[in-house]
């Protein structure tokens, strides 16, 4: 069976910290090779810290209309 | 990789940091409850009355600035991203003097003591001077010059201006220095109420409005040019009240109510625009203190208009009632619910993340004790304006309503606390996954 390279989390418009929980939760089930991708409303500054603290790699990007597009890797 | 760099809560302090001022102050509210009960109807009869002006301060002092300080303290490195050195020193210094220092306070107004105001007056001026120093020191190296950051400086500045002032006050009733003490005083409050805490409160505002209530963004233009417009007619104000300019003074003083007017209305129209339909619980919170601080600056532009108005004792009380209870207690009240959980939820997921699962914030603070302790909050704001026209028939039960409200206030605060302990207990004694290396650092608490 082959995995998917990526799990897509849209956290768009929720109400903090929801879109962090579900983050974390895709993180929790990242299998070796995947990748999360993270729509969001605004910088995620607090989940920075985390990924920072725990060793993930990350690449932000500025979508449309003040939305950001953050790619994670697995340490 | 990032170009967010130095913004992170990485640089945040240790939850114990803005924590210890949450916890301390909603007791404030409960002795501001019991001064109540103790003076009776007294209190309601002028706002120079000592036990009023005790009153003020236990509510101004002891419960906002003790809120506001512990909030920028964590605030600050994470919105401004400016790393506060010795966090968990800097609030010892500022927490136990601003405590110790709101206390004796209230004791110099109520004994008319003036070496009570001499040591009100150290106190104090620890406090606020090493909060300034650091966090003024902190603004001035922002590498954001968010509208957020132009707020919080201008706010700080408005600090500064009013301690000043407040310290000039200290002098007269401590050492008997020579001041226009009415002049002084008017300065005091108003740089304190529109200067510091509506400005502070706007900064903030800018950020959590739309975040928790899920509203559209303050318009650009409104964000970049309000605080730094309510500074300036702030200066125009003294500078005409202090060259005695009367007519001049009106006009801005009407200006600065209109502008404070212009926030609550633009807070209240994008709460109107609310994208989601289920109730916040903190979202009351928000409606009755914009909806206070449109009250009361509208009710200070008619005193401005009619001037006969502002010689009546009922409409100063008044007018302290909706800016210091209604806006300023009502917005930290129901901010603190976001703040409070939040923090020891995200503390919680930076310790514990894989270890175990952490409880959602909505268990950290249930939905219904808030919802509960809101009405407390609204009946002890309906009674304290009732009190303010009828003080017989209300002091009593304004002074009761008050004390459970604060109490209720902080048994909350102190249940998020309790939570946030056995769950990171309970999570610490279990064994971390093998992968990815889990960096725990127990630096917290």
């Amino acid at each position: 069976m082959s995995v998917s390279p990526e799990i897509v989390v849209d956290g768009r418009g929720l109400e903090p910290p929801e879109p962090m929980e579900l983050v974390l939760a895709a993180l929790n089930d990242l299998q070796p090779g995947q990748r999360v991708r993270f729509l969001i409303h605004r910088q995620p500054y607090p989940l920075y810290d985390l990924l920072r603290r725990h060793q993930y790699r990350y690449e932000t990007t500025t979508v449309t209309d003040g939305d950001f597009e953050i790619l994670i890797f697995r340490p | 990789m990032t170009p967010a760099a130095g913004l992170a809560l990485e640089q945040a302090p240790p939850f114990s940091v803005p924590l210890r001022f949450f916890l301390t102050a909603p007791w404030f509210l409960v002795l501001a409850g019991l001064l109540v009960l103790w003076r009776g109807s007294e209190i309601f009869a002028s706002r120079w009355v000592p036990a009023t002006l005790a009153l003020t301060h236990l509510l101004t002092v002891g419960f906002m600035a003790q809120v506001m300080l512990g909030a920028l303290l964590q605030m600050l490195p994470v919105v401004v991203g400016v790393v506060v050195p010795r966090p968990r020193l800097i609030a010892a210094l500022v927490h136990a003097p601003l405590t110790l220092g709101a206390l004796v306070l209230t004791a110099a107004f109520l004994m008319s003591s003036p070496v009570g105001f001499q040591i009100a007056f150290g106190l104090l001026g620890v406090a606020f001077g090493v909060a300034l120093v650091t966090m003024l020191s902190a603004l001035w190296r922002a590498p954001v010059t968010s509208a957020t950051v132009i707020a919080m400086r201008c706010a700080l500045f408005a600090l500064l201006v009013t301690v000043g002032l407040g310290l000039l006050l200290a002098g007269f009733f401590g050492w008997g220095w020579q001041l226009v003490v009415v002049k002084v005083t008017n300065g005091h409050a108003v740089w304190g109420l529109v200067g510091w805490v509506l400005l502070l409160v706007a900064g903030v505002a800018y950020q959590v409005v739309p975040m928790f209530q899920i509203t559209p963004p303050y318009p650009a233009r409104f964000v970049r040019g309000f605080a730094p417009l309510l500074a300036l007619l702030l200066l125009v104000w003294s500078a005409l009240l202090a060259a005695g300019w009367t007519v001049g003074a009106a006009v801005a003083g009407a200006a600065l109510a209109l502008g404070s007017a212009s926030f609550a209305v633009m807070t209240l129209r994008l709460l109107s625009q609310r994208r989601r339909k289920i109730g916040d619980p903190t979202l009351v919170y928000w409606r009755a203190s914009m909806s206070c601080l449109l009250m009361g600056a509208l009710l200070g532009l008619a005193t401005v208009l009619i001037p006969a108005l502002a010689l009546a004792p009922q409409v100063d009380l008044l007018l302290g009632i909706l800016l210091i209870f209604g806006f300023a207690v009502g917005a930290i009240n129901g901010m603190l619910y976001k703040i409070a959980p939040f923090l020891a939820w995200f503390h919680l997921q930076a310790q514990l993340f894989q270890r175990t699962k952490i409880p959602n914030m909505k268990l950290l603070l249930p939905d219904a004790a808030i919802r509960r302790q809101w009405w407390a909050y609204l009946v002890s704001l309906l009674l304290l304006l009732a009190a303010a026209l009828a003080p017989i028939g209300f002091s009593a039960g304004a002074a009761l309503a008050l004390s459970v409200m604060g109490g209720w206030l902080g048994l909350n605060l102190a249940g998020v606390w309790l939570r946030y302990r056995r769950v990171l207990q309970a999570g610490l004694a279990v064994t971390p996954k093998p992968t990815p290396v889990c960096l725990i650092q127990d630096h917290l608490l």
